[in-house]
């Protein structure tokens, strides 16, 4: 995270990752097509010949907090969202897309078949951020199991009970139809925002509440959703545990 | 700023605010704004956020030459140039300044990103509605005729607000295009030279890793060498004993013994002597690996050499019945080498018993000496890289040692040359041995800048050919 005091901006970043082909950028794709322009930015896409991520995608977002009682103009909250390439041998720039993230949303294959690739992408993600000096617990991730719309996947009970085990938010999804694309990035952005604003107190310097700035996003991205029934779609209630584990 | 500090890599900022001027061409944006202007016949200025004037297109108004022809005129035209230039539109994004003449400048900000990065300024137009300058023109420029004022206004440019307004739009999603195209280039380039310099940092790393490891396996392995030689060395004295004690014993020099006990003494004695002789071998490979074993060289002649390692192994070669040759080259004699004729000896003695070793009873061993062909003979594929400038001087000395044997597998010639290697273990104790006098020999070869391979002997069988350098030719190491 950046603050700007000059340029009266803060910036977050969040960082899609996962295994080759899971879906990261199929997830930036959607939440560009169901977000409105204005507050949102072009999608910007590093893409080889054959359609895979090269260097990474990026999302911009521009959240704009209402002018204060004296009329000066408002902070403005950046919100850049990076999915790194999927491919092992890309290793270093996944490393250099991860620098200075501040949650992570982890796209794992819900094919049974991917079930190693998704193990060794999410220890390929705690190997990176060890060496750049991060301890993986102390990074917000949330996961999402994408492809739900696949034969052969691993089943909805087989994903609540993992949920339930794990301390991550887990969220499922058909990112390639939009379905649970919102969900994860609103979980995502909750649980980065939670962690930040604790810390910063970031809300005070935007002049806004605390619990404002998940609907403040919605409404200038165009949705007309309510944001807590899409974070009461993380899969057995695990966003809501993951609160009061990490409190 | 809240980073990684304690990160000592490069950084790639990502969300750096780059300024206009370095995401565009400035080539391309003057050719944007004269399309337009081309297009519209109204001058079209694009400025950068700190005012820098980016691009233009605009052609002299006569109004403006004129008016500005007087101090006064020039005066007021300025002011007006002034505001337009300064003029952020702000939260508007968009404002139409006047001029004095009732002529209009349209200003809108280009933004970028989120961020305001620069305007643009489209005019001067005369808006469609104004026939005439306004009564306030008099105020700003006294002397300048009226009517010829009027006159002049008509032949500016005239445009509808909202044509303007499209225009401004159009000009706006244009640049937005350029813009987000150079930022992504921008990207790209930094991403890749900052993968390029992690790459290689990492590699880096690893090699520096390897290094160390390397650097400690070798002392390691001098330490090995060091500990082989030392204990080879204390073996070997009470050893002596053993065998010098054993053969006064079988001698009668303290005393008749029964034929039985001599038998027995015997063994020992026997035994006791494959002993030192096992010893001698690590000793041996101990001091060639370690570097301390003296290997003089000086002109030798070979067919003394082999003729004693022949007469020397034939009653071995009778025991096992198997016939034992020497063949010496085509040539009546061979060149001189340059060599240590004792380590030389040990070399055949030793290819020669292993060898009878691996041949079984009715089988033949070979050993034939001659100078190598001029095109190489089967040579190894290294010596036929840039053959023709690293080719010694003179054509080298091969001496083959071959047998009827069992042969050695492709895929093993390479291993057994390693020290204790045997190319089936479960042989050892059928043949005996311990798999260091073919390492020796590799060893020692080495130490005469020569060559050992293996090649198939014919019908079966194995040949170790050893190719020597002669005296007075240029070596290449």
């Amino acid at each position: 995270m950046q603050i700007n005091f000059g340029g009266r901006e803060i910036a977050l970043k969040l960082v899609y990752y996962g295994p080759a082909l899971s879906g990261k950028t199929t997830n930036l794709r959607s939440l560009h097509e169901l977000t409105v322009d204005g507050a949102r930015g072009r999608l910007m896409t590093l893409e080889t010949k054959d359609d895979r991520t090269l260097f990474f995608d990026m999302l911009p977002l521009a959240l704009r907090a209402e002018p204060d009682k004296s009329g000066h103009a408002g902070m403005t909250l950046r919100i850049k969202i990076f999915t790194v390439p999927g491919q092992v041998t890309h290793a270093s720039t996944r490393r250099l897309v991860l620098q200075g993230a501040d949650a992570v949303a982890f796209v794992a294959d819900s094919q049974i078949g991917e079930t190693e690739h998704n193990a060794a992408s999410f220890l390929d993600l705690r190997q990176n951020l060890k060496e750049l000096g991060i301890a993986l617990r102390d990074m917000p991730v949330v996961i999402q199991f994408n492809k739900r719309d696949l034969a052969n996947i691993r089943s909805d009970h087989e994903i609540e009970t993992l949920a339930r085990r794990g301390k991550e938010p887990v969220f499922t999804a058909v990112a390639v139809n939009g379905q649970g694309v919102l969900e994860t990035f609103f979980g995502l952005l909750d649980i980065a925002w939670r962690k930040l604003d604790g810390q910063h107190r970031l809300a005070q310097m935007l002049g806004i509440e605390s619990n404002e700035l998940l609907p403040m996003a919605a409404k200038q991205l165009g949705l007309s959703v309510a944001i807590p029934k899409l974070l009461a779609s993380s899969v057995a209630g695990s966003l809501e545990r993951y609160f009061q584990v990490v409190r | 700023m809240i980073g990684q500090a304690h990160d000592a890599r490069e950084a790639v900022v990502f969300d750096s605010i780059v300024p206009i001027e370095e995401l565009v061409e400035r080539d391309g944006l003057r050719e944007l704004c004269q399309s337009f202007h081309a297009l519209f016949g109204i001058g079209v200025r694009l400025y950068s956020v700190d005012g820098t004037l980016l691009a233009a297109a605009a052609t002299d108004q006569e109004l403006c030459l004129e008016i500005g022809t007087t101090p006064v005129g020039h005066r007021a035209c300025t002011a007006t140039i002034a505001e337009v230039v300064g003029h952020d539109p702000g939260s508007a994004s968009e404002v139409v300044i006047p001029c004095f003449t009732g002529a209009a400048y349209y200003v809108a900000a280009i933004d970028y990103d989120g961020r305001r990065v620069g305007r643009l300024i489209v005019g001067p137009y005369v808006p469609v509605q104004t026939t005439s300058v306004p009564s306030t023109f008099g105020d700003a420029v006294p002397n300048f005729d009226v009517t010829r004022a009027n006159a002049l206004l008509t032949k500016m440019p005239h445009a509808k607000p909202e044509t303007i307004r499209r225009i401004g739009g159009h000009l706006k999603s244009a640049l937005d295009l350029i813009l987000f195209s150079g930022h992504k280039a921008h990207m790209t380039s930094k991403m890749h030279l900052a993968s390029v310099r992690e790459s290689y940092r990492e590699l880096a790393d690893k090699n520096e890793r390897l290094q160390e490891a390397f650097d400690r396996l070798k002392e390691l392995d001098r330490l090995k060498s060091q500990f082989l030689a030392t204990v080879s060395h204390e073996l070997r004295t009470p050893l002596t004993s053993i065998i010098g004690y054993s053969e006064m014993l079988v001698q009668g020099l303290v005393g008749e013994m029964k034929p039985d006990q001599i038998e027995f003494v015997r063994t020992i004695h026997d035994k006791g002597e494959q002993l030192v002789k096992l010893i001698m071998g690590l000793l041996d490979l101990g001091k060639l690996e370690s570097g301390t074993m003296r290997v003089i060289m000086r002109p030798t002649r070979l067919e003394p050499i082999l003729a004693e390692v022949v007469s020397t192994m034939t009653p071995a070669a009778r025991k096992k019945g198997v016939r034992l040759e020497l063949g010496l080259g085509e040539s009546s004699a061979l060149p001189e080498l340059q060599g240590d004729s004792e380590r030389l000896r040990q070399v055949f003695l030793n290819l020669v018993e292993n060898a009878i070793k691996f041949t079984p009873s009715g089988g033949e061993v070979t050993l034939r000496a001659d100078v190598a062909p001029m095109d190489g003979g089967g040579a190894n594929d290294a010596q036929e890289d840039g053959l023709s400038v690293l080719a010694p001087t003179l054509l080298p000395v091969e001496v083959r040692v071959s047998d009827t044997g069992i042969g050695i597998p492709r895929a093993e010639r390479q291993r057994v040359f390693d020290a204790f290697y045997q190319v089936d273990s479960s042989s050892t104790r059928e043949h005996g041995g311990t798999g260091l006098g073919l390492a020796i020999v590799k060893r020692l070869v080495d130490a005469h800048a020569g060559t050992v391979r293996i090649e198939d002997g014919q019908p079966t069988g194995t040949v170790f050919v050893v190719s020597l350098q002669q005296a007075g030719s240029s070596i290449h190491g």
